[in-house]
């Protein structure tokens, strides 16, 4: 150290000061350092990446150790933005936790924003690469995306079967016809059981059901009650667990959500057997995939865009769900949705392979 | 009631009726009870959830009762030293039992089953927790209780604050920040040590030009120079030996030369073999996160320890970790050695260290954390700088009077409707603002902290205001007439009496920043990532973002075990960063 030269003209204790200044530049300096070579690799620089201890400053300078394969073909690193329907969410947190696992170097996050928000919040407008849903995109979200040129594709990720609900105790109403929940449910809605059926009691129905922000309840309308509208006489919410506790807790109430609540909870409350014709159906696994559980089973999606299925590590991610939705295991026993049969899922797989091939190509 | 009327009239003074007094007093109680009952009975009932307290074996809980709460409480009656209390407590204690078990059976026979609940549980939260608490309180006044209190809680805000580095070495550059501090603080300190000792003003003016010179500069090495320290020794040179340095010279200006080196370099030399061979000599801990935790814990333990042996009282106080350590570690052996049935908490390892899972026994909240200790230090900083820089001048600059003193009024009017905005509006604002206009990013850090700052800005900037108007106006006078400017009556008179009060006004704010949800949904934080963010700029989870998820999923597990796990570890977070900002209140409410 040079430094030291001109350090003679003042007392001891600046001498010494410098020593000490010197003697730790140079245990710094001496002890491991470490070369970057991508930037913002900086993750796990635990095990010295070369092999000289005692280096001084004039190797610093090359870079060249290619001992990190962060840019390499071998391992994918990216991240992945994914928002959309809550009723999907736990579906796609399963498979993203899965994919996460086997590659470290991809950051993927979820947000549960509902179908509607996440299309014309955050897919819409380019910032998230995955939209879920649970219904299919609207027209006017149509337009937004084509607004901001962001382009997709649809892929159906499981069916879920719409569950309505009644309480335990409640031994007359285990099995309706698609008739009479209309009836319950519709906008001039009837009041009491027994006016629905002669046989049933006379007291009012008390309904817990989705709000109308909420993709369940698009559906649940579509195909139930048609143009006859839904009542606005019942409880609305977002949350599963609202309703289930309100079934639960009134002898005299009914409610409607997604197959995955009742399928986790099945002491708690009792599914309704829907008669669309051909005799009384219990949602099912089997009655759903089936597709002798009418009109109730619902397909789920997800939409990637275009432009982020360009990207390698997209494009596999998008794979590998594709891959899982069959996966009984996860879709049916951890999650509680029906799995994909396997024709669609070839069919989504072809529809995603030629959406890849058009985005990298 | 007639008689209130006339109360007016001096000379039937002695005719006045007390039942509305006493009935308001009552009212009071009342509203009291209800209201921390309320929240108790919510508390105890998560408490349960989250360390899977309904399924202890009671023969477990009795094991840890007698190695670990018995000798704890021995320990505070033994400072406490009063006989009279010691009678109380124990009557406490064996009446409280007693009284529970006969109460909570009493009740289980008449009224019906209290769910997850019994009355060896009961008998924990509502005699033993209320007992602890009150003891901890009393025994802190006796000296040994006190320097007990103070080494525990050393070792664990050591601990909590070495592992917050960490986490936000995570996300800010660790090589940006030895080229700042080697080129920047390093040589300003030097130069203001120098102008201190020279009595040269120009070399303690240069300080300061000087680390924002060397901090630019290091923002340019940075891109240029591609070989650095190990991490370990990153946080050595600029964190440790500092912290190390500082030490020594607290018990230098206590005691002798030597303990100042022992105090500084026993810690120093301890955290640099830990961090850098303790994973080689196969301690089974190490690295630089190791280092950086031995060092901030090591320190102010050592500078206690000095001070506690230098006055020479109550030393047998030092013995409480060893106390609570071996307790534990008996209680974990008895419980071993009989066979007894262990409950498995949800708040586990695995919960604070992992990622979200889709099987409630293996989920866990550690990205989440990771986000929101980073999101609120950054909260911490932008507020409380901006709140303190806004009361100092409202209260401190602008006039009262005319046209500026309308506009103040005005002005002050506003803040006081801005805290009553909802917070959804401000999530509104952020995305608005910061994602989309400014750019800074759906849902990353830069963008939620931003909001949660304007968000808890005008609560800050109300409490701030409150503090500085308490500073009694004759400390300002006194300070003027000795020819003070108003900078310096602000800098040295004002702002030192204000400070606990306006670190107070802090902590409320904080509270809330740390547990918001709506805003970090409107600017489109992540309701779960998979693993800790690595820059300012990558997409965020919070901790009340993935409880909420949680909270509605459909299995029991999540519902009510790991949410509540969730709850717990926010509460605990919120509870130390409290207790710090109250620390350092206290000890600024001493100094003055």
């Amino acid at each position: 150290m040079a430094s030291r030269h001109d350090a003679d003209a003042n007392g001891i204790t600046r001498r010494k000061s410098l020593a000490a200044l010197a003697g730790a530049g140079a245990l710094a300096l001496a002890g491991c350092t470490e070369t970057e070579g991508g930037d913002g690799g900086s993750g796990d620089g635990s095990d010295g990446s070369d092999g000289s201890d005692g280096s001084d400053g004039s190797d610093g300078s090359d870079g060249s150790d290619g001992s990190d394969g962060s840019d390499g073909s071998d391992t994918l690193s990216g991240s992945i933005n994914i928002a959309g329907s809550s009723t999907v969410f736990p579906l796609m947190s399963a498979v993203a936790e899965d994919f996460a696992e086997d590659n470290p170097e991809v950051s993927i996050d979820i947000s549960s924003t509902g179908s509607g928000g996440g299309f014309a919040n955050f897919f819409c407008v380019g910032e998230t690469d995955f939209n879920n849903a649970s219904r299919p995109i609207k027209e006017e979200e149509q337009e937004l995306c084509e607004e901001n040129g962001v382009e997709w594709v649809e892929l159906i990720a499981a069916t879920d079967a719409l569950t309505v609900v009644i309480n335990n105790e409640n031994d007359w109403a285990t099995e309706m016809t698609v008739d009479e929940l209309s009836q319950i449910w519709q906008s001039d809605a009837a009041e009491m059981w027994s006016d629905v059926r002669d046989e049933w009691p006379d007291e009012e129905i008390e309904r817990f059901g989705a709000a109308d922000t909420s993709g369940t309840y698009d559906y649940f309308i579509e195909n139930v009650m048609g143009e006859d509208g839904h009542t606005d006489d019942y409880q609305a919410t977002e949350q599963d667990n609202t309703i289930a506790a309100g079934v639960e807790g009134t002898r005299y109430g009914i409610g409607y959500f997604g197959f995955a609540y009742w399928f986790q909870n099945q002491d708690q409350i009792t599914p309704v057997a829907i008669d669309n014709g051909d005799g009384p159906v219990k949602p099912s696994l089997e009655t759903a995939s089936s597709g002798e559980y009418q009109p109730l089973s619902r397909p789920l999606f997800t939409y990637p865009s275009m432009e982020a299925l360009g990207k390698e590590h997209v494009a596999e991610f998008a794979r590998y769900f594709v891959s899982q939705t069959t996966n009984e295991e996860l879709v049916a026993g951890d999650v509680g949705y029906v799995p994909a049969t396997e024709e669609t899922q070839e069919e989504q797989m072809q529809k995603l392979e030629d959406a890849i091939e058009q985005a990298q190509g | 009631m007639a008689t209130d009327t006339d109360t007016g009239r001096v000379e039937e003074f002695g005719e006045v009726s007390r039942v509305r007094g006493i009935a308001f007093e009552y009212l009071s109680l009342g509203a009291s009870v209800l209201g921390i009952f309320a929240l108790a009975v919510l508390l105890i009932y998560v408490t349960i959830d989250a360390f899977d307290l309904a399924n202890a074996n009671p023969l477990w809980l009795l094991t840890y009762f007698l190695t670990l709460v018995v000798p704890f409480l021995g320990f505070c009656l033994y400072s406490a030293r009063d006989r009279t209390l010691t009678r109380r407590a124990v009557t406490v204690a064996g009446g409280g039992l007693v009284a529970v078990a006969v109460a909570f059976t009493l009740v289980e026979t008449f009224v019906g089953q209290v769910p997850r609940l019994n009355w060896q549980l009961t008998y924990l939260f509502v005699v033993i927790i209320p007992l602890t608490g009150y003891l901890v309180y009393m025994g802190a006044r006796g000296r040994p209780g006190s320097v007990g209190f103070g080494m525990v809680g050393r070792l664990i805000g050591g601990t909590a604050i070495g592992l917050a580095f960490s986490v936000l070495f995570l996300v800010f550059d660790e090589r940006l920040w030895f080229l700042a501090y080697t080129l920047g603080i390093v040589p300003a300190l030097l130069a203001y040590a120098y102008g201190r000792l020279r009595d040269t003003p120009a070399a303690v003016t240069a300080a300061l030009p000087i680390s924002i010179l060397g901090m630019v500069l290091a923002v340019f090495v940075r891109e240029v120079l591609r070989t650095y320290p190990t991490t370990a020794f990153i946080y050595l040179w600029t964190l440790a030996i500092p912290i190390a340095a500082a030490g020594a010279v607290v018990v230098n200006g206590r005691g002798s030369r030597t303990a100042a080196l022992t105090a500084g370099g026993v810690p120093l030399a301890l955290a640099t073999a830990v961090g850098l061979f303790g994973r080689a000599a196969g301690l089974g801990v190490g690295g630089p996160n190791a280092l950086l935790v031995i060092a901030v814990t090591g320190v102010p333990v050592a500078a206690y320890l000095h001070r506690v042996f230098d006055v020479g009282e109550g030393v047998s106080g030092l013995g409480l970790p060893v106390l609570l350590v071996a307790g534990a570690l008996a209680g974990a052996f008895l419980v071993e050695l009989f066979g007894i049935p262990t409950p498995s908490p949800w708040v586990s390892e695995t919960f604070l260290t992992e990622a979200p899972s889709r099987t409630a026994t293996e989920a866990g909240l550690y990205p989440a954390i990771v986000g929101s200790v980073i999101i609120i230090a950054m909260v911490a900083v932008l507020s409380f700088a901006l709140g303190v820089a806004t009361s100092v001048f409202l209260e401190e600059y602008t006039a009262d009077t005319g046209v500026v003193g309308a506009l103040t009024r005005l002005l002050q009017i506003n803040i006081a409707n801005l805290a009553a905005v909802p917070s959804v509006v401000y999530g509104l604002l952020g995305l608005g603002l910061f994602a989309n206009l400014l750019g800074f990013g759906f849902g990353t850090a830069v963008t939620v902290s931003l909001t949660l700052s304007l968000l808890i800005l005008p609560i800050t900037i109300i409490s701030a205001q409150e503090a500085i108007r308490s500073v009694p106006d004759d400390l300002r006078r006194g300070s003027d007439a000795m020819g003070a400017t108003r900078w310096q009556t602000t800098k040295n008179v004002v702002l030192p009496e204000a400070f606990p009060g306006i670190l107070t006004g802090t902590i409320l704010a904080l509270g809330r920043a740390i547990g918001e949800t709506a805003p970090l949904i409107m600017v489109g934080a992540a309701t779960t990532v998979f693993s800790p963010p690595s820059s300012l700029f990558s997409k965020f989870s919070a901790m009340p973002m993935q409880i909420y998820a949680w909270a509605n999923f459909p299995q029991a597990e999540f519902r009510y075990g790991v949410v509540a796990a969730g709850v717990i570890t926010l509460l605990i977070i919120l509870i130390g960063m409290n207790g710090t900002a109250i620390l350092l209140r206290n000890r600024a409410e001493r100094g003055n």
